[in-house]
């Protein structure tokens, strides 16, 4: 038998579990998509596997490597059905979740709802100790306490409990103690303490972030311990890597220790997907663009790699409201929400202006186009009446598209806003496209970077659509629609280096750091990270580690992250400590502020292996190529005048050397591509769409005259 | 001639253009109270200085008052063609801006091809001002800090180097202080060079024709609002705490057609402490209250205040003549709420909450670090808010301000103090068929090792929160020493080390009769500790058996009916 060669990907999402395995021999991919499993989603995933195997005929002793990804965690901290959880806290703070930040997410709601705390109140305990903010200790533990504390959870049959105590970023001694004698206390309930989970200042957001760790614990045991047996029941001898939300992979074992770092593991795949690809066609700056049915995000590179957030949100009381969620520590590929997806509704809001979403049509009814009884307009609605959707071919023909029923949807919206019908969807289009533009702008600016640089990639059913138009507004002037959009989060996965990260507070001024102990505190975060990438397999020739500071100037509060060379740091190092954070500050901020003492704040250890190579795979399949339109239709590309006559391309036929100018359309089953006037496109790299515009516009700077 | 859809798409421009101005200014901000407590406010305004846009953090306070001062004030002194480019001003009147001299108020004027187009502004407190520290003692304007009359913070982009020499001198943080007037610059700066992104973009020559139809459009969805009220005066009077005697606060909202008149006659004269609100600050609570009420969804613009008059006479509490003493008058200020909302409870009892804690608690503490440098420090915690007719309050909630709170481990870090617990205060949210939020425990101590000046603003420690059509009163607030003394709510004294002081914030009132409350909510809330037994028994008559922690139904159903229900 040849050498192990088969990767694969498993990515279960709330409707769809995906499976994409790569050989890695002949860049074959094999791809397959089935429902979703509950309340046990490793049914869809060994049914899955077993069709995918046999269909695509690879022995399960040739798969050399399985990732997977999954929306477990987060359907359970939205749906509530954790376990039932205790928080240990500093005495005096355990109303800390339920206080939050005593502010309102909405100004002007007099009926707003919080975010229920993931613990109750009843199960919430006062632990007497505390620590100062400097780390000395005010007032020792009290053990006894704890073992008193222990009888009343065992009691309560309780199934995991989340440690936070005061400042345990700073001095965790504490919070070790505690964990230690509930382990022995307490055999078999899942425990979490905050210095490990969400090492960083501000105890709302670590409190919560450690409940909901401990929360999700004895689910993600459960379905990972299945998973991992019935892989090894069908023949699958291969390690089974888990997907993180910060775009690494890890072992099963960190995994099971760290559940809340797999939250929006799948949309981080769909991040990394582009990320790939953009790479491939040799781009750096990447904006990831995926618009779905319900929602439109973002993702965007910076030097070169997607952005890791240590602050989300989860489970919102309000889909589109920050402040509504659950707050989290952990490490993210940073995305935003940019807005509404192609199931969103058309309104008018209340000053009698045209609005889409939130509210969406969803799968069912759906768009009014879908004539499954939906009556509202929606943006899929107004693709299909500007010409852009193939009423005989969406979804692959799976759903024929009711022109006459979008017509009728728009009725209503354009006899309000006083215009054509015509004229209404296509504003609506570009009201979608402006919005999506104007909020990954307003991300941009935030982080100081200039985005009319960015190459797109889109992907989603309506990204494609919608890619130039969003393009035009940022400025963008080259877009990838990679292949197989419909599966691209597991095809993602497989890029993703097997990697974990650690991070540590330790606030000083740089004038003032003591070395001996920072590099004390490096050291451990290494070798507690190495541990766990080389116990997923990678040899330690092959580690990488790399280190990043947060720094700010001292009394600021939010902290300026800069790469900095992971060495055994001395003297000599602080002045470029303060030089590269100079040129980063400014590069947010345009100005320094001068004669301000620096100070580093946290500290965080990468550990990673190498990135895992898959350019061989390869989707053009130039053996029936027809690289002729195989139709014509009218598509509206401006509010006023005739629709224009475009060709029609259908994607599968498209050899490798194919090229056209814009307008034109390209289908395909899993989503359609407009190409609009003054773009060109073509096949690139791996089976990608290169889309191209022709007449770049002006990108130079307004003027203050 | 602009068609809606572009309308719409220029108008979320500008929002998201605010919202950049806003993430510029709070992340190169220099204070805890503008990055975490989001005590700030941001905005665009049109050539005229009609707000069109402001930025979604922000208290009504800063908001609404930034709105009037940029409008009728700084524009007809400063018209804009008589600026130029790298212009900015800076003011911190009270009566013309936001109410006290804490709050700096920074406008800088845009140009585009050689023309002033528009504004952008923002408010933030500044974390010292000088004179006496926060809180209510002064007798007159005069002993509460450096006031800075409408001038030029920048000329021409150079900055204006006396008035920061004559700030820094008089402040206790210069570098703070200083530091956070530079990040509302960056602040107006960013949103300029945004806006000129945008004009470019569309090929607009300013933003008058946007403005004006946002704004009238704004104003008819108001007065639409306003119409479907049946004409008539509804009235309210509260009593609250006062510095050393209760005040009343009157309103009659006299609802003509489609506007709306709100009148405080009969609310008590201004008084000699520094608690006195300006009407501008009455104004923009007001407007404020009216619009979370009425119309929620409408945006908040110069067009949502037109339909509304407000007045107060001169010389009372809520429009005090200059120079009344006006450090704390958010203490008063922030109860105009309370009796609007009572007084429309009979035309809307769905759309309103019963009382709340209202004012924010503002606990000040300077003195002396162990180094022997200066320190002060100051946080605002919230009460319990008022109860709805379909919900409980919520607890711990900022109302009708919109600050958070901060984290304690960052009070720790920033300052030398020790936060001995901060908990919820059971029994605390009045009584209703929905309860009042609760409000929160605090307990503080200085670790120093020498004592601290602890200025105090501290209301409804004597009148509290008043329940909503049956519903009965939240808890009063109270401030007490671990040594049993009694600090004065709205006064400064001096905590000495080893001495602890405990915070205690009010609660909100409830909504509907006690006895209609359902007794498995009653017991939910005396097995999360939200209640005590004793209250579930003497507040809701609901008798729950403290060993099984079951409602006892039968002694329950014979309380209810000996109580009348």
């Amino acid at each position: 038998m040849t050498a192990p060669s088969v990767l694969l990907a498993v990515d279960i999402g709330g409707t769809f579990t995906d499976l994409v395995a790569l050989n890695v021999s002949n860049g074959r991919i094999a791809v397959e998509k089935l429902l979703t499993t509950y309340p046990d989603p490793s049914l869809a995933v060994l049914n899955g596997l077993r069709d995918l195997l046999e269909r695509a005929d690879i022995p399960p002793a040739s798969i050399r490597y399985v990732v997977h990804g999954t929306t477990l965690i987060t359907n359970t901290l939205i749906e509530r059905k954790g376990a039932k959880t205790a928080l240990l806290a500093t005495a005096g703070f355990r109303d800390a979740v339920e206080i939050g930040n005593e502010g309102r997410y909405d100004m002007y709601d007099l009926a707003l709802k919080k975010p229920a705390p993931l613990v109750e109140r009843r199960l919430r305990f006062d632990v007497p100790e505390r620590m100062l903010a400097d780390g000395r200790v005010w007032r020792p533990l009290d053990e006894a306490c704890l073992r008193e504390l222990a009888a009343k959870l065992r009691a309560e049959a309780v199934e995991a409990v989340a440690i936070c105590f005061l400042h345990a970023y700073t001095n965790p001694d504490h919070e070790l103690t505690a964990l230690t004698a509930l382990r022995e206390l307490l055999p078999g309930v899942a425990l979490s303490a905050s210095h490990q989970v969400a090492p960083g200042m501000r105890e709302y957001p670590r409190a919560s972030t450690t409940s909901a760790n401990a929360y999700v614990q004895p689910i993600t045991d459960g379905y990972l311990a299945r998973l991992e047996k019935g892989m090894r029941a069908g023949g699958i001898d291969a390690p089974l890597n888990i997907m993180l939300s910060s775009g690494g992979t890890t072992t099963v074992a960190a995994a099971r220790a760290f559940p809340i770092r797999l939250v929006e593991s799948g949309p981080a795949g769909g991040a990394l997907a582009g990320l790939h690809w953009g790479r491939r066609l040799g781009e750096r700056d990447v904006l990831a663009f995926d618009m779905g049915g319900t929602t439109a995000k973002a993702a965007l590179t910076r030097a070169g790699e997607l952005a890791i957030s240590h602050q989300s949100e989860v489970a919102h009381v309000h889909r589109f409201k920050r402040g509504s969620g659950l707050p989290l520590m952990a490490p993210m590929i940073e995305m935003i929400e940019i807005g509404a997806g192609g199931g969103s509704i058309a309104h008018l809001n209340a000053l009698g202006l045209p609005a889409v979403g939130p509210e969406s049509a969803g799968s069912a009814p759906g768009p009014a186009s879908y004539g499954k009884g939906g009556k509202k307009p929606t943006v899929t609605d107004a693709d299909l009446l500007l010409g852009y959707l193939n009423p005989d071919y969406f979804a692959g023909g799976d759903i024929r598209l009711d022109v006459r029923a979008a017509r009728d949807s728009f009725a209503e919206l354009s006899a309000a806003l006083e215009l054509p019908l015509e004229r209404t969807a296509w504003g609506l289009h570009q009201l979608v496209n402006e919005n999506m533009a104007a909020a990954a702008r307003v991300h941009a600016a935030e982080r100081g970077l200039e985005i009319r640089r960015y190459c797109m990639v889109a992907t989603g059913g309506a990204g494609p659509v919608h890619a130039c138009g969003v393009a035009q507004g940022l400025g963008i002037s080259r877009i990838i629609i990679p292949p197989l959009a419909g599966v691209g989060s597991a095809f993602g996965f497989l890029s993703a280096p097997i990697a974990f990260d650690f991070t540590r507070s330790y606030v000083a001024r740089l004038d003032a750091l003591d070395l001996d102990e920072l590099n004390r505190i490096l050291t451990d975060l290494e070798n507690d990270g190495r541990r766990i990438v080389q116990a997923a397999g990678v040899s330690s020739a092959e580690i990488n580690v790399s280190l990043s500071i947060d720094m700010r100037y001292v009394g600021q509060g939010y902290e300026v992250r800069v790469p900095f060379p992971m060495q055994a740091l001395n003297a000599g190092h602080i002045a470029e400590m303060q030089r590269v954070f100079e040129a980063e500050y400014r590069a947010f901020y345009g100005q320094l502020a001068q004669g301000v003492p620096i100070e580093a704040v946290n500290w965080r250890v990468l550990i990673s292996g190498p990135q895992p190579q898959i350019d061989q795979a390869t989707f053009a399949d130039s053996a029936d190529a027809c690289d002729q339109p195989i139709t014509e239709r009218h598509l509206r590309f401006s509010p006023e005048g005739a629709p224009v006559k475009t060709p029609i391309y259908r994607r599968e036929g498209l050899g490798n050397s194919w090229s056209a100018a814009g307008p034109c359309v390209i289908e395909e089953a899993a989503s359609t591509t407009i190409v609009l006037p003054d773009w060109s496109a073509r096949v690139a790299a791996g089976g990608c769409l290169l889309l191209t515009r022709m007449s770049e516009r002006d990108a130079s700077e307004p003027t203050v005259s | 001639m602009i068609d809606p859809i572009t309308l719409e798409v220029i108008w979320s421009r500008l929002i998201s253009i605010v919202d950049e101005q806003a993430a510029a200014l709070i992340h190169s901000s220099f204070t805890t109270v503008v990055r975490e407590a989001g005590d700030l406010s941001a905005g665009v305004f049109d050539r005229e200085g009609n707000m069109i846009a402001q930025s979604v953090t922000g208290t009504p306070g800063h908001i609404n008052t930034m709105a009037n001062c940029v409008r009728r004030y700084v524009v007809p002194n400063h018209p804009i063609d008589s600026l130029k480019p790298g212009d900015t001003l800076i003011t911190n009147d009270p009566w013309e801006a936001s109410g006290h001299l804490f709050d700096l108020t920074i406008v800088s004027p845009v140009f585009y091809r050689g023309r002033g187009v528009a504004w952008f502004a923002s408010t933030c407190h500044a974390v010292d001002i000088g004179g006496a520290t926060m809180g209510g003692d002064a007798r007159s304007l005069y002993e509460e800090g450096l006031a800075i009359p409408l001038m030029k913070l920048f000329k021409a982009g150079e900055p204006n180097h006396e008035l920061f020499d004559i700030i820094r001198a008089n402040v206790r943080v210069p570098d703070q202080v200083i530091g956070d007037i530079y990040a509302q610059e960056v602040g107006n700066q960013v949103g300029a060079r945004k806006l000129l992104e945008m004009l470019d973009e569309y090929d607009l020559p300013d933003i008058e024709a946007v403005s004006a139809l946002i704004l009238d459009r704004t104003e008819a969805a108001l007065r639409e609002a306003i119409r479907a009220l049946p004409d008539g005066v509804y009235r309210n009077t509260i009593s609250i705490d006062g510095f050393d005697a209760p005040l009343t606060i009157a309103c009659a909202i006299e609802v003509a057609d489609d506007s709306l008149r709100v009148d405080y006659a009969g609310s008590s004269p201004q008084v000699d402490r520094g608690i006195n609100v300006v009407l501008n600050y009455t104004h923009a609570y007001t407007t404020y209250t009216l619009m979370a009420v009425l119309a929620p969804g409408i945006p908040n613009n110069e067009g949502a205040f037109r339909p509304i008059d407000v007045r107060a006479p001169d010389g009372s509490i809520l429009n005090c003549r200059r120079p009344a003493p006006v450090s704390a008058r958010h203490l008063i200020g922030h109860f105009v709420s309370q009796p609007l909302l009572t007084a429309l409870a009979d035309v809307l009892p769905e759309r309103v909450i019963a009382n709340g804690s209202a004012g924010l608690w503002n606990t000040m503490m300077d003195g002396m670090n162990e180094n022997g440098e200066e320190f002060a420090y100051i946080f605002f915690s919230a009460g319990g808010m008022g109860a709805a007719h379909d919900r409980d309050g919520l607890s711990a909630t900022a109302f009708p301000s919109g600050i958070m709170g901060v984290p304690v481990e960052a009070i720790e870090t920033a300052a030398p103090l020790l936060m001995h617990r901060r908990e919820l205060r059971p029994d605390s949210g009045g009584p209703g068929r929905y309860r009042g939020g609760m409000g929160q425990v605090m307990e503080l101590e200085i670790i120093t090792g020498a004592p601290a000046n602890h200025s105090c603003m501290y209301d409804r420690t004597g009148n509290p929160a008043q329940g909503l059509l049956g519903g009965k009163p939240g808890a009063s607030g109270q401030a007490r020493l671990s040594d049993g003394g009694r600090p004065h709510p709205k006064s400064h004294y001096v905590l000495q080390p080893g001495q602890r002081v405990v915070l205690s914030l009010p609660g909100g009132g409830g909504y509907g009769e006690p006895r209609e409350r359902d007794p498995q909510r009653v017991l939910a809330d005396a097995r999360q500790g939200y209640i005590s037994l004793e209250a579930a028994e003497k507040d809701y008559a609901v008798v729950i058996d403290a060993a099984t922690m079951r409602v006892d139904e039968a002694a329950t159903a014979a309380l209810r009916k000996e109580r009348g229900g």
